[in-house]
């Protein structure tokens, strides 16, 4: 496949329709700058939102954000939508790390008044917060302790451990899914998770400590409390272990299942019927997941805090901090649209893209239905992060669907070949970025040169109009796992 | 013979394993599954510990990955590795082992999510050598 099969729509939108490729059942549509589809070009990237477009009832057309490489089934960056009455669901739409994503706090913390703090803060945050591959736990949980949470998600963080309730209103649905039927879920996952709650994970996940750089639109920052010079706190990991063994055992049900009637044109796009089963358990487990991943955020956001009030000597109150909003960028959950003029259920599926509903939104936190729902991209270890707001033509076009990060250039061997020829945290803190982590291979792994520009990115999704730009963040601190 | 090689895509990376037949095609991805997480050849700590794993699966592949996962379930569940594989029976896709654990030598390298089916293919080469390129989410 190649950059000029593709036909422009706009500079930043590239549509494939389906009659150029034998299979495809859809037009595949790529959210890009050329630039950007070019690269993806060379990665094969576009075979995998082509693959996606090959399957059954597929509603609308298979997409990928700005931010498209390489993943396996689904490229990163890559959405898809089917209906809720007749359509599949693939657990290679969603990722391994289910309800990985992202949280962002406010603060009224003067940059310039706690730099003299960031060396400690950082310290602090790497002392108590469980990072890398560790059996180590803040928040030992029994069985029953570790069910509940998977069932109830942040609200039981908030209601057996710390927070407040008016903090669930600004986490993607409200910080839980339900779940009905638990015993879908393997002992395995429960093995691999009940130790991880309250962890940051490792690779490129990450908590950094940030300054607003810059304003690009006043009115929604001050509504999501964003103020120039002032810190933020970011948070991005997921479901750890417990998600991973979902998705896993989930693949191979699946397999087990329809592996023998279905042609795929990737063994790792195995799908079922939504209302099959497996594809309901599925769904079931998917919302466990996603539920833990909400609550380990919301943990590691209250640690967090702790840590703040202590290194910087003053109550959360005072140090006005708030949860500006809280997004998963690997899922899939029913949401309604409007496809043609008519109104459907459709279960969409994010994989590395996040949600990017629009002002009058009632899914989104009643504070925001004016502007619309907060888009946070991060860019990579070092590199600025943006926080967008979503639009109506992110509903128009992409279900309605954002980019959700830089996304990787280089391999990791190839990121740790060019680190070898400098020191990463010397060069980082000539940027004036503190880089805090146990493991130094995984920092060569994730050096900013590893990752596309994220301007770039920012730029192509500003640009076909899903999002719009709200403010840009600094890293000050980045704490890797 | 090469038993396997490290290779890393954008986003992940993977195990070549190449083997005069499927049982040693597996367990020369166990080696290169331990060489990616705790370094090659990692030393030899501990007593072992006998379990067994029996799997019958659609294909090869499935036993392949299906094997892998219970190496990365005995990582990060029980922090052990497969030190060695003691082969029971492999035959028209199913896998009869017992499995050598030892503890861990190090803390692994990485954190793998799974492994995975994308382009997952056995295949034969010149000269009848068996051949698999496994991509690892990490």
């Amino acid at each position: 496949m190649e950059f000029r099969d593709f036909k422009p729509l706009s500079p930043f939108r590239w549509l494939l329709p389906k009659e150029k490729v034998r299979g495809m059942t859809a037009d595949a549509e790529i959210i890009a700058s050329e630039p950007i589809l070019r690269a993806a070009a060379d990665d094969a990237s576009l075979t995998q939102v082509i693959n996606v477009a090959s399957l059954p009832r597929l509603v609308g057309r298979s997409l990928a954000m700005p931010d498209i490489h390489y993943g396996y089934g689904f490229c990163i960056g890559g959405v898809a939508a089917f209906r809720e009455e007749d359509g599949i669901v693939l657990p290679g739409g969603v990722g391994y790390d289910i309800n990985c994503g992202v949280r962002l706090l406010s603060t009224a913390i003067p940059a310039d008044q706690a730099r003299a703090d960031l060396e400690s803060l950082g310290a602090a945050i790497l002392r108590h917060i469980p990072t890398g591959l560790t059996k180590k736990t803040n928040y030992p949980l029994d069985q029953k302790q570790f069910q509940e949470v998977v069932r109830h998600g942040a609200r039981e963080i908030v209601r057996h451990f710390a927070g407040r309730e008016e903090d669930l209103a600004f986490i993607e649905s409200g910080g839980r899914l339900a779940v009905d039927r638990l015993e879908i879920v393997s002992r395995k996952a429960f093995e691999r998770g009940d130790s991880q709650l309250g962890s940051l994970g490792s690779g490129n996940h990450f908590i950094e400590v940030q300054e607003v750089e810059e304003i690009f639109d006043p009115e929604a920052a001050q509504i999501f409390g964003l103020q120039r010079g002032m810190l933020t706190l970011m948070i991005h990991t997921g479901s750890r272990g417990f998600g991973h063994q979902i998705a896993t055992d989930f693949i191979e049900t699946f397999r087990r299942k329809n592996i023998s009637r279905l042609s795929l044109p990737d063994p790792q796009l195995i799908y079922a019927d939504i209302h099959s089963s497996e594809g309901q358990n599925y769904l079931q487990a998917l919302n466990a997941a996603s539920n833990f991943a909400w609550a380990n955020r919301h943990l590691l956001m209250e640690d967090l805090i702790a840590i703040c009030e202590r290194t910087l000597r003053q109550p959360r109150e005072r140090l006005g901090m708030r949860l500006v909003y809280d997004q998963a960028h690997n899922i899939a959950k029913f949401e309604t649209h409007t496809v043609g003029g008519r109104e459907m259920k459709l279960l969409v599926h994010r994989k590395g893209a996040t949600r990017a509903f629009p002002a009058g939104n009632p899914d989104i936190p009643a504070a925001y239905r004016a502007v619309g729902q907060p888009v946070i991209i991060p860019g990579s270890m070092g590199t600025p992060s943006f926080v967008l707001r979503g639009t109506p033509a992110a509903m128009e076009l992409t279900f309605g669907s954002s980019a959700h990060g830089a996304g990787r250039r280089l391999s990791r061997h190839q990121a740790i070949k060019v680190a070898s020829q400098f020191n990463v945290r010397e060069k980082l803190k000539e940027r004036q970025v503190l880089v805090f982590s146990f493991s130094s291979q995984g920092l060569k792994e994730e050096i900013p040169e590893a990752y596309k520009e994220i301007a770039e990115v920012v730029d192509a999704t500003t640009g076909a109009g899903i999002s719009s730009k709200v403010a840009r963040l600094r890293p000050l601190v980045v704490v890797k796992g | 013979m090469k038993a396997f090689a490290l290779f890393a895509t954008t986003a992940d990376v993977g195990i070549e394993a190449w083997g005069r037949d499927h049982r040693q095609l597996l367990r020369n991805a166990v080696r290169g599954l331990n060489a990616l997480l705790f370094g090659e050849p990692p030393p030899s700590r501990g007593r072992t510990e006998g379990r067994r794993f029996r799997y019958r699966g659609d294909s090869w592949e499935n036993v392949l990955v299906n094997l892998l996962t219970e190496a990365l379930d005995q990582t990060y569940s029980r922090q052990r590795r497969i030190a060695a594989l003691r082969i029971r029976r492999a035959a028209k896709c199913s896998l009869d082992v017992e499995l050598r654990l030892a503890p861990w030598p190090c803390r692994p390298r990485a954190e793998v999510k799974s492994a995975t089916y994308h382009g997952l293919k056995i295949i034969r080469r010149p000269g009848g050598l068996k051949y698999v390129k496994i991509v690892l989410d990490v």
